[in-house]
């Protein structure tokens, strides 16, 4: 057994289903709505590396991705995919989660190439930042340095057909384990990093709590109290909970 | 047919055209572009995944409120509509009824985008007002000529004027070509495609309006294109091309003009603001004052 951590995908979390996702009429409308969701992804690109250079042959006339419905999205409001193509570093992580903060759920992420998964060749570098899934929930990686289309098609369709199955869930593991996440960012952007998405009102809001949403990492966040002023942000969320 | 069940079917009728006014739109790109485009579901999937998003960010009340007016303003234009078989409410209301309805979408997404307090948004807004002040004037100018033209402002009226008697001579193309000219360059502004589409421009301002617009409030607006695309090709089509005597000629007639603003789009970046309005009231603003001439000396004689 290597002495590092294996990162899978976490467990689903048990808990009981409402009475809407029990019914026929709920289960029949959320796997037409999977269905939907699977061929219709709007794209939005964080193109900081070479790995955008592979996408235009994606888009255009050679390959279209366009016949699977897939969409280049220009705002992260109306964006189901982030598409991270390449490395990233430090300071363009901060905005990467901005953005992926931003988007609506269910969303999705896909790391491009070997930088987005272990540093690739800039491992050695002090400014960019080794692994994504420490700090965002990724879906799909795809190796590579940079991978072909083909490659970036194959990968796409594999997610379409996770969205299609009901399995690509990780955009709720940032509000179920929203503490682990922002401890990541917070060890590396400093103790004082906080976004203006209000993650945990929004986790509580959709019933998205998780064992994991609070913690110590966020307990930081209290002293900010931008959107419950007077009554310690976190504190009436817990109450609350 | 009874009122009420036409005021249910119309809707539901021009969301279906529109629907596939949407896909031919996308085709006839993706033909342009040599790819292959998207399946023919593709528009009903888009809009029903907006709807099912699981997380939804509201910006406040009015941006509530205003998507609301986006939709039912269109949604009462439709029913203003004459169609075949289905007069709908244009006997209680005319064609200056409907262009006044035809506002209010887009008083309604300057309403809504001012709330959600994005830059790019408030900026493409006043990018469609000031585009709006561009194409209204040719395309009421034309309104006009045709409403002095066929002495009434009646859309059944003028439906029955100009499918009286033979197929083409009474047709408002035929009997006043300018204005017709003029309309449809009107029309292409309005459904805002290039060169026109400068309160869009996605690479530039993030599609303006749009920008703040997610799940159900970008499905709505997708909702809304469908039945915009169908009321001014409909509204073109009575005006100026005699309307259909069913639905398989009105059909026919309404898609060639999307057919053709959907050719012109995709061989043209766009304007600038200033070089929209300075296009608009230069060309057909010119040509339909002059359409407007020859339709007044034609009265006189």
């Amino acid at each position: 057994m290597p002495d590092y951590p294996i990162y899978r995908d976490p467990p689903e979390q048990c808990r009981t289903p409402d009475a809407e996702e029990r019914s026929l009429w709920g289960r029949t409308l959320e796997r037409i709505a999977d269905h939907c969701r699977a061929r219709s992804l709007f794209v939005l690109h964080y193109c900081t590396g070479c790995g955008a250079i592979e996408l235009p042959p994606s888009m255009t006339s050679r390959f279209d991705l366009e016949r699977v419905g897939m969409q280049p999205m220009v705002t992260p409001r109306q964006a189901d995919l982030l598409l991270i193509t390449g490395y990233l570093s430090v300071k363009t992580l901060k905005r990467v989660i901005l953005t992926y903060e931003q988007m609506q759920g269910p969303k999705y992420v896909m790391g491009f190439g070997s930088c987005t998964i272990n540093g690739g060749m800039y491992w050695n570098s002090y400014a960019t930042v080794k692994r994504l899934d420490q700090y965002l929930p990724v879906d799909m990686y795809i190796a590579g340095c940079m991978p072909r289309p083909e490659a970036i098609q194959q990968a796409f369709l594999q997610l379409m057909e996770k969205i299609d199955s009901g399995r690509a869930q990780n955009w709720k593991e940032y509000y179920r384990r929203y503490d682990h996440y922002l401890g990541e960012q917070q060890a590396l952007f400093g103790e004082q990093f906080h976004t203006p998405t209000d993650v945990i009102g929004e986790a509580r809001h959709y019933s998205l709590f998780g064992p994991e949403t609070l913690g110590e990492h966020t307990a930081k966040l209290a002293k900010y109290d931008l959107y419950h002023p007077g009554q310690g942000a976190v504190d009436a969320l817990e109450v609350k909970r | 047919m009874s009122i009420a069940l036409q005021l249910l079917l119309m809707p539901l009728a021009a969301f279906l055209v529109g629907l596939a006014m949407v896909l031919m739109m996308r085709k006839v790109r993706a033909s342009v572009e040599r790819r292959i485009g998207p399946p023919w579901y593709q528009p009903l999937f888009d809009i029903y995944k907006l709807f099912a998003k699981d997380t939804q960010i509201s910006h406040g009340v009015m941006h509530d409120v205003a998507i609301m007016m986006v939709l039912g303003g269109i949604i009462c234009v439709v029913l203003f509509l004459p169609v075949p078989g289905m007069s709908g409410l244009s006997a209680k209301g005319d064609l200056i009824t409907l262009l006044y309805l035809m506002m209010v979408p887009s008083l309604g997404m300057a309403l809504g985008v001012g709330q959600t307090a994005n830059p790019n948004g408030s900026i493409g807004i006043a990018r469609a007002l000031t585009a709006m002040a561009g194409y209204e004037i040719p395309f009421f100018i034309c309104v006009a000529g045709a409403a002095l033209h066929y002495g009434t402002t009646d859309l059944n009226q003028i439906l029955t004027i100009q499918q009286h008697g033979g197929h083409l001579e009474h047709w408002g193309i035929v009997q006043m070509p300018l204005l017709a000219v003029a309309a449809l360059f009107a029309v292409h502004a309005m459904l805002g495609k290039e060169p026109f589409e400068i309160y869009v421009a996605p690479a530039e301002i993030a599609t303006g309006p749009m920008v703040e617009m997610s799940g159900k409030y970008l499905g709505t607006l997708f909702v809304m294109q469908c039945f915009q695309l169908f009321t001014v090709s409909v509204l073109y089509t009575t005006l100026f091309l005699g309307g259909g005597f069913s639905w398989f000629t009105l059909l026919l007639k309404a898609f060639a003009v999307v057919f053709i603003s959907v050719l012109v789009t995709n061989v043209y970046p766009r304007y600038r603001t200033d070089d929209v309005l300075r296009w608009q009231w230069k060309w057909p603003t010119g040509i339909a004052l002059l359409g407007l001439g020859m339709v007044m000396l034609q009265i006189g004689r």
